[in-house]
């Protein structure tokens, strides 16, 4: 740990050379506190599991972090980042998974890495990275305690305002072989967020328990009250399964209608709100109270569209990858939810009464339905609400990303509802919308979740595809295309470039939809 | 406090595959799910129709719920047992044909490949003991 680099940023007048490029960089060093006693203890074992911690997660998370390894040492790695904020972000991204990792372990085989983070002015070069920004973030790292991301004052400066978590100021350090005293920081990722989740898994437990006594209660009250008077919808909607006759629709709640938020269409980067890093079970934004409309409308974000590569060539079905031209269009923030489609349904404009916890995304529902649904929408707003094009959902889902996934090119645990995905158990309906992180473009569960209907025709590749962002339809199709892989499919089915297809008029458990809106 | 938690979870599980269990629906005795095409081992060159039979029972729409019926899901290269608790899954591997169609265009890569049929009702529950057809082996040339 803190082997002293060489200083070769003393010559500081010097003019720049071509040879060394300098830059400014947020530099992240890290190292495992007890690695000597660790190898002692366990040898090759100790060795294997670092490996595998780095490959596992240290390497994707600077990546999905838009860093940059620099180099590992047997210990530890340094990696520069452009972005402080997602410096700081990848080091609690590690140090989280890290506490997730340790938990079965017993407490002396805990792999515990120290992080020190630091901006400063660097020589990079191709294996290493040099100058005394570089010896700081070391030395914060030798300083750090087992567990912990310290960051230096102009980390601090930068990142305060953006990057939700406390700071424990932990003053003026002076360290060694650095003339002036560094301002140090502790940072506490949101200290409640390992006990939560602990409590977040007891409270499914209730949940699952009270939901069952739910569903015999709702039984019973069917049975009393609901059977002599007959039922409505038929065969049709039956809920998936015959033990949760749910009563009636929710009462509906104060009339309320989201005016279209704009967000510019940001550039990559995703925006600084996430409050941490972890998973947030966050209820979705509340959206403006307005009673001018009987219904209430999705969530909608404007995407500015552009050009992005659609397809991979990760599947038969996705090649070949293709150029395709967006135009701006709006799509909503997330899947329609349960409460939202039995509007329709008391309605009496779509045919299918959905079932179960009202904000979890609407399933079972065929393509025939979905676009009942919009149909729907679009008449009682007034406004061109519609199924989103394949190409315009995959745009959506890219977040302006080529990457695998969304946040690289490996899959990270906790990211998407899928199949091993998380630590959720499976169940009967997908868990409520908004549960994961959204995307850069700030929209949740474009991926895994829910499969979601889009308006064009099935197509086994696209040799032929439109390239202007169009759906790309004919006729009476008897399949259309589902994206977004559900939360029975494991996670290569929640890549944004995943499609597949389904009869056009057959209902599924896992088939859902989110709906579009042209300008 | 942790024992009671794990006696009530057992116990809601319990009751939740007890309601499971109310979805497989006897399949008629002597309804035979088979292929017409490929029998097993045929080698075949490029795509192919793989064309689905049934004695003794019908075909019909997923979402029609009537005696004796049902519709296909061919299993392609499926290797774990089928869960007659749980709806057949949908994916790359399980494909549905609930429109009530009794043939399909595949086009597999070249290599061995194992076809099965399982026959759903209604909502994609197998039938209860379910009702599938012999696990063939085809090869793609």
């Amino acid at each position: 740990m803190g082997e002293i680099r060489k200083l070769k940023s003393s010559r500081g007048g010097d003019p720049p050379r071509e040879s060394t490029p300098r830059r400014l960089a947020a530099i992240v060093a890290g190292d495992i506190a007890g690695y000597s006693r660790l190898m002692q203890i366990d040898e090759e074992g100790t060795h294997l599991r670092v490996k595998r911690i780095e490959r596992d997660l240290i390497e994707p998370s600077i990546v999905g972090h838009h860093g940059r390894l620099v180099k590992t040492t047997g210990d530890g790695f340094i990696a520069i980042f452009d972005s402080p904020v997602e410096a700081v972000r990848c080091g609690i991204v590690i140090q989280q998974n890290m506490v997730g990792r340790n938990a079965s372990m017993p407490k002396h085989h805990w792999i515990e890495y120290r992080i020190g983070v630091n901006l400063g002015d660097v020589i990079i070069e191709a294996d290493d990275v040099f100058g005394d920004g570089v010896n700081i973030a070391t030395r914060l790292e030798g300083i750090a305690d087992p567990g912990q991301v310290y960051i230096s004052g102009g980390i601090y400066e930068q990142i305060k305002h953006k990057l939700v978590c406390g700071y424990e100021s932990l003053g003026d350090r002076k360290v060694k072989n650095i003339t002036d005293p560094v301002r140090v920081y502790r940072v506490l990722p949101d200290p409640a967020a390992f006990n939560r989740t602990r409590r977040r898994r007891e409270n499914i437990l209730i949940a699952l328990l009270s939901l069952f006594l739910l569903v015999i209660a709702s039984g019973v009250l069917w049975y009393v009250f609901w059977q002599p008077h007959g039922t409505v919808g038929g065969q049709a909607s039956a809920p998936v399964s015959p033990e949760t006759p749910k009563v009636l629709s929710p009462p509906q709640p104060t009339v309320k209608q989201a005016a279209p938020q704009i967000q510019p269409a940001p550039s990559g980067a995703p925006a600084a709100k996430q409050p941490s890093t972890q998973p947030q079970f966050a209820a979705p934004a509340a959206p403006a109270t307005q009673s001018t409309s009987a219904v209430r409308e999705p969530v909608m974000y404007m995407l500015r569209g552009g050009s992005f590569t659609m397809g991979s060539n990760d599947d038969p079905t996705e090649k070949p990858p293709h150029q395709v031209t967006i135009k701006p269009f709006a799509i909503s923030q997330y899947p329609v939810t349960v409460r939202e489609w039995n509007e329709c349904a008391a309605a009496k404009a779509c045919s299918f009464v959905a079932s179960g916890n009202a904000e979890a995304p609407v399933t079972n529902v065929s393509w025939s339905d979905a676009k009942q649904f919009v149909a729907w929408l679009a008449g009682a707003t007034r406004k061109a609400y519609r199924l989103p094009s394949e190409a315009e959902w995959e745009y959506a889902a890219r977040g302006g990303t080529q990457t695998k996934y969304w946040w690289g090119d490996q899959f990270l645990s906790g990211m998407a509802n899928c199949k091993n995905c998380t630590d959720i158990a499976a169940a009967e309906q997908p868990i409520k919308v908004g549960s994961f992180r959204p995307n850069p473009f700030g929209l949740y569960d474009m991926g895994g979740g829910v499969d979601q209907w889009v308006e064009d025709c099935w197509h086994k590749n696209y040799q032929g595809a439109p390239s202007d962002g169009s759906p790309w339809v004919e006729g009476d199709c008897v399949s259309h295309v589902i994206r977004s892989g559900s939360w029975r499919n494991d996670a290569r089915y929640a890549r944004p470039a995943n499609r597949d297809s389904y009869d056009t008029n057959v209902r599924y458990q896992t088939h859902g939809m989110r709906v579009a809106l042209s300008p | 406090m942790r024992i009671t938690r794990l006696i009530v979870l057992s116990v809601a599980l319990a009751a939740v595959s007890c309601a499971a269990h109310a979805q497989g629906k006897p399949a008629a005795k002597d309804a035979v799910l088979y292929f017409v095409w490929p029998q097993d081992g045929t080698v075949i060159k490029g795509g192919f129709w793989c064309r689905f039979g049934l004695r003794n029972m019908g075909v019909t729409h997923a979402g029609d719920d009537f005696q004796n019926s049902g519709h296909h899901h061919l299993l392609i290269d499926v290797n774990e047992p089928l869960d007659p608790n749980e709806p057949i899954p949908q994916d790359k591997s399980h494909l549905h044909f609930g429109a009530g169609q009794t043939e399909a265009r595949l086009e597999l890569p070249p290599g061995k490949h194992t076809l099965q049929l399982v026959l759903g009702d209604a909502k994609h529950y197998p039938f209860n003991p379910p009702l599938v057809s012999d696990k063939i082996t085809i090869r793609i040339k």
